[in-house]
């Protein structure tokens, strides 16, 4: 039984790309997110935004993809995610939103 | 497969096509499987798909259930079981039996089950068994197995009955479980009664014979002395029969057992078959044993006893629960046989000891005899003397006086004696007379009424009248009565004696009370025993014999009554003596008439004289000496009449004074009266004279130069060689007072001149008369002193001792030259040496000088420095001539009393801890804890040396040490005293340490003693040490046989109670009561249901012992089926009235039974009667269980029952029991129940079965439980066990279930986050070891909730590498997110996995 995990590519309005995750990322699907990334990125520097605002567990596995295309993606998240996130030094390297229960995500999304 | 015949299927059923509509029996994957592929067709059921839907359902209940089940639907009753039926029951028939006829699948056990089915079949009315029989063949064997079942009818879609259920649950082994259970404690049943080995072998056999099941037949072979084992012992089996021969050889490998094996220790199983096993008994079975299981009948450290043949039950497996059946049961021989020839030792012993006592009787009474004739030759010359000389001399008179009163005084000793021999004999000759108890009583005591009355108490007599005669034999009677009231007055020195006739409970009760010193409580049960004085006791005098309240005791036993005491010390005694009325309790030919003319006897005079001569001189007024002074004036009458001093010697006088006339009349004078006369000037020259030559008497004159009459006196007196010399003043001045002044110098005699000459005459004669007998009396002191047998001493006012006789110096070796004794005195024990005997002897001095009177037992040193006890009594008196106060004592060796004394006392109280001692170790530390109270030792070690190589272990008083831990030294001394013979005590050179080897249970045991050095460790000890350790050794086998028993019955108990898996999340424990050691009644029980909920019970029967067992077994099985049948508690209680009604001793037994749903943690439950249970919240608040209570089972049959529910949060224990956790006396129940939570929530932190064992001990009183308990506890929610395969794909679906548990949790979604990403990365790292090392193997999690900590355990089977970062960047961040993620992380590499522990706080 694989882990549920549902990537949906898209578009804001303004045609930054956007990568929409659902469900739950281990090591068992890792690979689909990182072939989900390079897709969306295309040939472009990025930034990509990645969200993971719909993602309920994240390992090290997805973490270590999300920190190799750290450079060129901004990451939304929710608190639950929180801890995961900082702890891998990934708050450190790029623009992680919507981890302060406070301050909600980009509405943009 | 009826041609099978019983011997059972072996065919397989195929593997045929699966038949349409086979979807029906997919519930089940095992047993469904081999369903679907019988050939239905060839049944009359017919293919699935045709089938009606009642039996689709029948059957797909069938396969879901979880608890054995089997059912027979249609004309021939086709087979079908489920999974936990072929599991338990079917054994080696299935597949074979699934679809057959029922009769084929059970054809052997048809004829029981046939008809039971029938009657379901005809009357659609359920059956249902008790552990009924069966002999299955599913083993290849038919077995002996039982089974409680119950046959429900099934039914067709239309409402017929056509076929039948069964649910079954298999008891085997708990019906046997009990019945070997009761053999054994029928065998234990009653250890404190030995017998001889013929009666133990006899009890046992009755025992084993009870048993003809498990036991067909047994033989108990003995070994003689003479190579070969003798038949002792026969059960189930005829003395005459080949297989049991009287004797079998040792050596002779031919004989019909292998006595040479079991010689040695081993068993052997032997098959019956051949010559001599022809023919055997078949006990309680239809064929003969097939095999025997032969044992040896172990002795501990020496060869076996013998052995023990059992014949083994055919129809059981000699599994490892039969044959350690059969080895207790042949512990249990051996153990009596051991018991019984320990107990012929003691009871030799015994009887020698009594025949000591009966020679030592016997020797007092022979010498008694040997006294008779001299007395007699005594007292009546003396009788005839007193008469004879009646008016004569009163000195001879007092003198006579003295002879006859100490001749009445040994008489009376003489005649108690041979009371004794006579009695002990059988030869006292009683002549029993009705008599007025009441008058003959009062007469007896009047007799004594002066001599109280003169002793200053005062003498109440109250004896009134009873409604009949008591035949009393009067002789008897009096020495009763006497004895008492010279008891009485003996010790009593102010207050009252009281002497009392009555009625109570129709018995003549006489009591004599006093108000004297009392009985210390510890001496009161040997207050009757024969030459038992009490030490130290004050009393009017040391004389006794300690004999005559044991005789008392014989007297008032000869007329069939009783005598008792009561005491408080300091305020008296009261003896009561009861006696029957009537005669019929005494023998015919010895009874007589009664003669109403009663006198006061002759035996009165011995005991009156004795106790008169205990009182004060002042008070006597029997036989007084008159003054001396008398006696003279009467000699000068006599004198006068006869004209000359017939009976006077001639005297020494020396006579002064200046006138010569005078000097020259009473030269004269005196010479013509035949004295020695000198004759002297004045006074200095008669001092000179006297000086030089003392005479027998002075005359002198007053008025003298140079030195006068009264100081003449005075300077006499000043020197010690004259100042006994009598002085004669002759004075011309007159009247009174002149003559004071002289006897007031010292003189002894004054004459007025002018005096007559027979006068002077008269009063010479009675001065030197008067000398002579003064220094008569004293030489007659000292014969008197120097011929006592005792010491004798006269210690001054400071304590010195300044007079002594011969025996002082034979008993402590100092002789009369070295006096005075200064205190401190030479013979005390050294103050460094023997502090506590300086003390002893320093308390007794500081008595002796500052009390009048007393006695003192004190340890002193002798002059050669050997230790002795010696027996002081004393008494202060007054110095007449120096008015100072003086103590005069004697004292007696009692070295080898006080030891004997010292010996018992500390046999009784070693005998007194190891009959308290529940267990051998109890036995063993409470007995170190005496013998080194007993010598005062700095420590008391026992080092037992276990057989087979083992480590000694050590058992010390304050405070265990390892072997390893003692010096070298030690240790080689220790196996020394092991190697030496046993209870032969050694000493170290030095003196500091003692020991002794001796017989432990477990192997040799020495016990070391270290003591200080400071006091020799005499013969004595060594006696007293070896005498103890034997007492110790038989002790402690007793102890072992406690131990051993105890462990048995808790095994079986256990094994009863089952169940030997518990659902996850529980504890239960089951303590049978401490003393007297006893399972009992009470109960635990799970039970897990279909629908995934547990049932729990937890119940307590009434009574104790194996009829409690086995109705709780009983109401544990119904209680079982009815949960299993509908799941509701109130009606399984309702149902389980029914139920108890129709068992005996089930009636008042109570029941908490609960279903719990470990999903969501709603406990239903009800109570029939039982202590509420108790829930601990996790924040330590209690919550009682106290709905859904009414009465205990089966007092209100068909009433119906209420229940209540209960939603047990997360992390909260649940704790069931029996109300022998929390009941104990004088305290409220709420406040045991108070404990039990407190000891719940302190133990909030650790694992659920570390806690039961908490639970336990903390509430178990000091003594161990008196009442059994069953305790069972549960913790909400249980914890989470996965096993999966170390695959990437399962993480999910893990996950998914952690997720879910954790909920249960109720824990914040934060730390459920965390949780889950640590376990997440701890089983990602599991599997990729998995997969690197060893692909396919498992990982194991387990997830458990304490009250306020969280833990997970991730195993698997690879081996964990340092994280390295470079190479495997994410890895290493895994690890630091377990870190980050719980509080502690500890990775454990071992060599076939590795485990990842993690724990965090709940907050």
């Amino acid at each position: 039984m694989t882990t549920p995990l549902t990537l949906t590519p898209a578009r804001r309005a303004d045609g930054t790309p956007v990568l929409n995750a659902a469900g739950e990322i281990d090591m068992s699907n890792s690979a689909d997110l990182a072939s989900a990334v390079t897709s969306a990125l295309g040939d472009s520097g990025g930034p990509l935004i990645v969200d993971l605002t719909e993602v309920e567990y994240l390992d090290s596995a997805g973490l270590s993809i999300l920190l190799s295309y750290a450079d060129r993606i901004e990451v939304i998240a929710t608190p639950l995610l929180g801890p995961v996130l900082t702890i891998c030094g990934l708050t450190d390297l790029t623009t992680v939103r919507g981890l302060d229960p406070a301050d909600p995500a980009d509405p943009a999304s | 497969m009826s041609d099978g015949g019983p011997t059972g299927p072996v065919e397989d059923a195929g593997s045929g096509p699966v038949a349409a509509g086979a979807d029906v029996f997919f519930v089940d994957g095992e047993v469904g499987r081999d369903l679907a592929v019988v050939d239905w067709a060839a049944t009359p059921l017919g293919p699935p798909e045709g089938w009606p839907q009642s039996l689709r359902t029948a059957v797909s209940i069938l396969l879901s259930s979880r608890f054995s089940m089997w059912m027979a639907w249609g004309p021939e009753l086709t087979f079908f079981c489920n999974a936990a039926y072929r599991r338990d029951t079917l054994g080696r028939k299935y597949p074979w039996a699934l679809g057959r006829p029922a009769h084929e699948v059970w054809a052997e056990i048809w004829d029981d089950i046939g008809p039971r089915i029938g009657t379901v079949l005809t009357t659609g009315e359920a059956t249902w068994d008790e552990a009924l029989l069966l002999f299955l063949e599913r083993s290849g064997y038919p077995e002996e197995s039982y089974h409680t079942f119950s046959y429900s009818p099934l039914r067709d879609d239309a409402g017929a009955v056509v076929g039948m259920l069964c649910v079954v649950s298999e008891e085997t082994e708990r019906v046997i479980g009990e019945r070997r259970m009761a053999t054994l404690r029928d065998l234990g049943s009653d250890p404190s009664v030995v017998r001889t080995e013929q009666e133990m072998l006899a009890f046992a056999g009755r025992q084993l014979g009870g048993n003809l099941r498990d036991l067909p037949f047994t033989l108990v072979y003995l070994f003689g002395d003479e190579g070969s084992a003798r038949l002792a012992a026969a059960t189930g089996i005829g003395a005459g029969h080949p297989a049991a021969p009287a004797t079998v050889p040792v050596d002779d490998a031919g004989g019909v057992w292998p006595a040479a094996a079991l010689a040695r220790g081993e068993s052997a199983l032997v098959a019956l078959d051949g010559a001599p096993f022809t023919g055997l008994p078949a006990g309680g079975w239809p064929e003969p044993p097939a095999h025997a299981l032969v044992v040896p009948l172990l002795q501990q450290g020496s060869a076996p006893y013998g052995f023990l043949v059992a014949a083994l039950n055919r129809y059981r497996p000699l599994d490892e629960g039969y044959r350690g059946f059969i080895e207790l049961a042949a512990g249990h021989v051996a153990a009596g046989i051991a018991s019984a020839r320990s107990y012929q030792a003691q009871q030799r012993r015994a009887e020698e000891l009594a025949e000591l006592d009966r020679a030592k009787t016997a020797f007092f009474s022979n010498i008694s005899h040997e006294f008779r004739t001299p007395l007699t030759l005594i007292m009546g010359p003396v009788d005839e003397l007193r008469g004879r000389l009646g008016a004569a001399d009163p000195q001879v008179r007092e003198e006579l006086e003295v002879i006859r009163r100490n001749g009445l005084r040994l008489g009376k000793l003489v005649n108690t004696l041979l009371d004794f021999s006579r009695i002990e004999a059988g030869r006292m000759r009683a002549r029993y007379e009705p008599v007025d108890l009441a008058a003959v009583t009062a007469e007896l005591a009047s007799v004594f009424r002066s001599a109280i009355e003169k002793a200053g108490l005062d003498f109440t007599v109250d004896c009134v009248p009873l409604p009949e005669p008591v035949y009393v034999d009067r002789s008897m009677w009096e020495k009763v009565v006497f004895n008492l009231l010279s008891n009485a007055l003996k010790f009593t020195f102010d207050g009252s004696i009281r002497v009392r006739v009555g009625v109570e409970d129709d018995h003549a009760v006489v009591m004599v009370a006093d108000t004297g010193i009392g009985v210390p409580a510890q001496e009161i049960p040997r207050l009757f025993e024969r030459f038992h004085r009490i030490e130290k006791a004050r009393s009017r005098s040391n004389e006794g014999s300690g004999i005559g309240l044991a005789l008392v005791r014989e007297l008032v036993g000869l007329h069939g009554g009783t005598i008792g005491a009561a005491s408080a010390e300091g305020r008296g005694t009261t003896f009561t003596v009861r006696l029957p009325f009537g005669h019929a309790h005494l023998p015919s030919d010895a009874l007589i008439a009664g003669d109403a003319t009663a006198t006061v006897p002759a035996t009165a005079d011995p005991f009156l004289h004795e106790a008169l001569r205990w009182l004060p001189s002042d008070s006597r007024d029997d036989g007084a000496a008159p003054p001396a002074s008398e006696e003279v004036g009467h000699g000068t009458g006599e004198e006068t009449a006869g004209g000359l001093p017939g009976r006077g010697m001639p005297a020494r006088v020396l006579v002064a004074d200046d006138n010569a006339d005078m000097r020259e009349y009473l030269t004269r004078l005196l010479r013509g009266a035949g004295h020695e006369v000198t004759a002297v000037e004045d006074g200095q020259a008669a001092l000179e004279a006297a000086r030089a030559d003392a005479p027998d008497l002075v005359v002198s004159d007053v008025m003298m130069p140079r030195l006068d009459g009264l100081q003449l006196v005075a300077a006499l007196r000043e020197d010690p060689r004259t100042a006994s010399v009598p002085v004669l003043l002759l004075s011309a001045r007159a009247g009174q007072e002149a003559s004071i002044e002289g006897l007031e110098a010292g003189a002894d005699d004054y004459l007025v001149k002018p005096f007559s000459a027979a006068e002077l005459l008269a009063r010479v004669r009675a001065n030197v008369e008067l000398a002579r007998l003064r220094n008569h009396h004293a030489r007659w002191r000292t014969a008197l002193v120097e011929s006592l047998q005792e010491a004798f001493f006269v210690c001054d006012e400071q304590g010195a001792v300044v007079e002594i006789n011969a025996a002082f110096t034979e008993i402590l070796g100092f002789d009369a030259e070295g006096l005075p004794y200064a205190p401190i005195h030479p013979w005390w024990p050294d103050a460094e040496d023997d502090p506590e005997a300086h003390r002893l002897v320093a308390e007794a001095f500081a008595g002796v000088v500052s009390e009048e009177r007393g006695i003192y037992t004190v340890p002193v040193t002798h002059r050669d420095g050997h230790r002795m006890w010696i027996s002081v009594a004393f008494n202060q008196v007054q110095d007449l001539d120096t008015g100072q106060r003086a103590t005069v004592g004697t004292f007696r060796d009692v070295t080898a009393e006080h030891y004997a004394i010292q010996r018992e006392t500390a046999v009784a109280a070693l005998s007194l801890r190891l009959s308290q001692a529940a267990s051998l170790d109890q036995a063993l530390t409470g007995a170190l804890e005496e013998v080194r109270a007993l010598w005062r030792a700095g420590r008391a070690l026992a080092v037992v040396f276990p057989g087979a190589g083992g480590a000694p272990v050590v058992t010390a008083t304050g405070g265990d040490v390892a072997w390893e831990a003692l010096t070298e030294q030690h240790r080689a001394a220790l196996a020394g005293l092991r190697e030496g013979p046993s209870l032969a005590p050694a000493t170290n050179a030095a003196g500091t340490a003692a020991g002794v080897g001796l017989e432990h249970p477990h192997g040799p045991m020495v016990l070391w003693l270290d003591l200080d050095g400071h006091r020799p460790f005499t013969g004595q000890d060594q006696t007293l040490l070896s005498l103890l350790a034997g007492h110790l050794a038989q002790g402690l086998v007793r102890a072992h046989q406690i131990d051993q028993q105890r462990e048995t019955a808790i095994a079986l108990q256990r094994s009863i109670l089952g169940p030997a898996d518990l659902p996850e999340g529980f504890a239960v424990r089951y303590e049978p009561a401490a003393r007297p050691l006893e399972v009992g009644g009470d109960w635990y029980d799970t039970v897990p249901l279909q629908d995934g909920r547990i049932g729990i019970v937890v119940g307590d029967c009434v009574g104790r012992g194996l009829q409690a067992a086995t109705v709780m077994g009983q109401l544990r099985s119904a209680c079982r089926a009815l949960l299993l049948q509908d799941p509701q508690p109130d009606q399984v209680l309702t149902a389980l009235d029914h139920f108890a009604a129709g068992v005996p001793g089930a009636m008042c037994t109570t029941v908490f039974c609960g279903i719990l749903d470990p999903q969501t943690g709603h406990l239903a439950y009800s109570s029939a009667g039982h202590p509420p249970g108790i829930v601990v919240y996790p924040d330590g608040a209690l919550h009682l269980l106290e709905g859904g209570r009414s009465a205990p089972l089966a007092v209100r049959p068909g009433s119906a029952r209420p229940y209540a529910g209960h939603v047990l949060p997360a992390r909260a224990t649940l704790l069931l029991y029996t109300d022998g956790l929390v009941e104990r006396r004088r305290r409220p129940l709420t406040e045991g129940i108070g404990m039990a939570g407190e000891a719940v929530q302190e133990g909030r932190d650790t694992g659920i079965d570390v806690l039961a064992s908490q639970v336990m001990t903390r509430l178990a009183p000091a003594g161990g439980y008196d009442d059994d308990v069953a305790l069972l506890l549960y913790r909400h929610p249980a914890p989470l066990e996965m096993t999966f395969p170390a695959e990437a794909t399962q993480l999910a679906p893990v996950r998914r279930a952690l997720r879910s548990w954790l909920t249960k949790c109720d824990l914040p979604p934060q730390m459920v986050q965390n949780v889950l990403v640590a376990a997440g990365e701890a089983c990602a790292n599991a599997i990729e070891h998995g997969h690197r090392d060893a692909p396919g193997d498992v990982v194991y999690m387990r997830a458990e909730a304490l009250v306020d900590r969280m833990r997970l355990t991730i195993t698997d089977s690879g081996r964990w590498k340092t994280p390295e970062p470079e190479a495997n960047a994410h890895r290493g961040r895994g690890f630091a997110l377990m870190r980050a993620m719980m509080q502690h992380v500890t990775v454990t590499p071992g060599p076939d996995g590795t485990t990842v522990d993690m724990q965090t706080r709940i907050a």
